[in-house]
């Protein structure tokens, strides 16, 4: 299995106006391509931080982070957009292009890769269909439920056929029934082989991946296989 | 992303605050229509004058006239039309008299014939005896004169006379029309009579006396320096010395061989020399440069004007784009999410810009057009100008391009710092931006 994510002693520092906090004190994490993953921990144990590292949202103070294979320390801006476009986000607030329908928001994140007019409505037509949206395809966020609308940040993230899903609290700001349909639908997405990493803080959700990693206070404080 | 993605992109962000991008091309089409406008007023302007100026002063002919200054030196020069005047009788200067004409014809090999030109400002009476107009009266040699000027010195109705009886006159179209709308103050075959005040003499004298129009000329329209106008009355030159008294001419015309720069110029100063610099000579080249030395000056000055106006759009686009970056900080966090570039956030914020800008322009052009030919219109009805002069407004291509670049150059140098400022954004604080 190919090593998709490999984290060695990783810190991360920020300043908070002149106080250094330290968000991540060494932090040693290895995913390999198809796993399904959780990263539960309360809230300031710096999962948030870990996730926006991984997602090459930020970079490293100290310590090693190979994405891929790629070590993002010697990146550039550049070269981190780039990497970025093979890594799917979820997040919690879905964060949909208000403007554009859903078709168009699945097919943005291939425009911005430069696919072909074409590729892209077609991908995205099937994508919508395997997330279960086909008749919902010329809806805008608004006028679809939050379910509906993870649902199609889920196919977004999926358009690009990425390394790995990184998803923020994907069930967070959704109905707990309606929540259950997104977890099937990931665990659907993880047995087809989709590798998935999950940032949480519920339990019972954590509980649904294959490997529940626990963090506590910038380190991570246990790394179980459910 | 390629160019017509980041094209569709720019112009979705633009269609979700159309009155905003409504009101920041409004500023650019006010710049663009403002310079347009003055542009071509001032270009169809310039074109009136010098054409009308080419017909009344035809280019293989100088102009002497007594004093020094005005145009001196010939073409080329600067100079301006202060002191000598033209035609007018200040005392102090040397005077001109008639008969240098001799003198002149003899200066250089250039000079074909040169003729004596008196013209005092006086009035003309038609038959009823009840209503009389301002007029400038001229005498010059009928034969001469229609040689100097073959094109305008033309009857329209009557004949010239080649050897005029002392009382017969032409007399320009506007003063047998002079409202250019069929009333006619007097016409061939009338008799009419001439007034001039004598004021060398204490008290002063009116002399009058009963003249013939031969002739009635054909529109010259505009203006003449030294050749026939419209506004004129035209006597035989030996008449003229008699009615007028005097034996000085108000301008001595110089008709040369060709009107070739270098034989103006040269033959211009050799004048100018040999009256020891107490004459002015006047080129239609000279009058020429003037005036387009003038034009460009003013356009220059009113097109300086309403760019200030671009610029003031320019600071709206940059408004207008800061509040659009602030308000968007998320989407771009999002976009970056996705693994877009920060030159492609870049392009997508001078996109905006561009298509803003290049609407601004188009629109501008348009109205800037539309705007002249209204003032055109206006102006052409005889309201400042008079209606001697209509202007028909010129739009070069040049101008066109011109406002285009300067449109779209204006939206984009102003829209640079909020893209910068885009592109710059860390894409975990943008996303986290509320």
């Amino acid at each position: 299995m190919a090593l998709v994510v490999d984290a060695v002693d990783l810190k991360k520092t920020y300043m908070l106006g002149k106080i250094p906090v330290e968000a991540l004190r060494g932090v040693n994490l290895r995913v390999e391509s198809g796993d399904f993953l959780s990263v539960l921990g309360p809230s300031g144990s710096g999962k948030s931080t870990l996730l926006n590292l991984i997602g090459c949202l930020d970079k490293p103070t100290e310590g090693k982070l190979l994405i891929d294979g790629v070590d993002v320390s010697t990146l550039n801006d550049n070269q981190l957009a780039y990497l970025r476009q093979r890594i799917g986000f979820v997040f919690q607030f879905f964060n949909l292009i208000p403007r554009f329908t859903a078709r168009d928001n699945v097919e943005l994140s291939m425009s911005i890769v430069g696919k072909s007019k074409s590729e892209r409505r077609k991908r995205a037509e099937e994508l919508l269909e395997i997330v279960g949206l086909k008749d919902r395809m010329d809806h805008k966020p608004a006028e679809l439920s939050g379910g509906q609308q993870q649902r199609v940040a889920i196919a977004r993230a999926l358009a690009n056929d990425p390394r790995f899903l990184l998803m923020d609290e994907p069930t967070g700001n959704i109905d707990s029934k309606t929540a259950k349909e997104i977890i099937s639908l990931i665990k659907n997405l993880n047995e087809k082989g989709v590798t998935i990493i999950m940032v949480t803080h519920d339990q019972h959700l954590a509980r649904e991946a294959k490997r529940t990693v626990q963090m506590f206070d910038g380190v991570i404080s246990s790394d179980v296989v459910n | 992303m390629k160019v017509p993605d980041v094209f569709a992109y720019s112009f979705s962000a633009i269609k979700l605050r159309k009155l905003r991008a409504a009101l920041t091309t409004l500023g650019v089409v006010i710049g663009i229509a403002a310079i347009v406008a003055l542009l071509s007023i001032t270009q169809g302007l310039q074109a009136t004058i010098t054409g009308q100026l080419e017909r009344g002063l035809a280019a293989d002919t100088l102009v002497v006239i007594p004093g020094s200054s005005a145009l001196g030196g010939g073409a080329g020069e600067g100079g301006g039309f202060g002191g000598g005047g033209i035609g007018g009788g200040g005392s102090t200067r040397a005077p001109l008299y008639i008969n240098y004409t001799s003198q002149i014809n003899a200066l250089s090999p250039d000079i074909v014939t040169s003729l004596a030109v008196i013209q005092k400002s006086g009035y003309i009476q038609n038959g009823s005896g009840i209503t009389r107009q301002v007029t400038s009266i001229v005498g010059v040699d009928f034969a001469q004169f229609a040689n100097a000027y073959p094109t305008t010195f033309v009857a329209a109705s009557g004949s010239i006379p080649t050897n005029p009886a002392d009382n017969d006159i032409v007399v320009g179209a506007r003063v047998s029309d002079p409202r250019l709308n069929g009333t006619l103050f007097v016409q061939a075959g009338q008799d009419v009579t001439l007034i001039w005040t004598n004021n060398t003499v204490i008290p002063f004298v009116n002399e009058t006396y009963i003249a013939h129009i031969s002739a009635v000329l054909d529109r010259i329209g505009g203006f003449g320096l030294g050749g026939p106008s419209d506004t004129g009355v035209y006597m035989p030159l030996s008449q003229a010395e008699k009615f007028f008294e005097t034996d000085e001419a108000d301008m001595i015309i110089v008709k040369l061989k060709s009107s070739d720069l270098d034989v103006v110029n040269r033959t211009s100063t050799a004048i100018t020399n040999y009256f020891g610099n107490q004459v002015s000579v006047i080129s239609a080249t000279a009058v020429q440069s003037l005036l387009s030395t003038i034009f460009s000056t003013v356009s220059l000055f009113l097109g300086g004007i309403a760019a200030i106006s671009l610029l003031v759009a320019g600071i709206g686009i940059m408004n207008i784009m800061i509040v659009s970056l602030i308000e968007r900080t998320r989407e771009i966090g999002i976009l970056k999410a996705l693994g877009m570039k920060s030159r492609t956030v870049l392009y997508i914020f001078l996109t905006e810009s561009i298509i803003i800008g290049l609407m601004g322009a188009i629109i501008g052009i348009a109205s800037g057009w539309v705007l002249a030919n209204v003032v055109a219109l206006f102006l052409g009805r005889g309201g400042i100008i008079g209606s001697a002069l209509t202007i028909t407004p010129i739009l070069t291509p040049d101008v066109m391009l011109g406002a285009l670049v300067f449109g779209v150059g204006i939206s984009v140098i102003f829209a640079l710092y909020p893209a910068w400022r885009a592109s710059k954004l860390k894409p975990v604080e943008a996303l986290r931006y509320e």
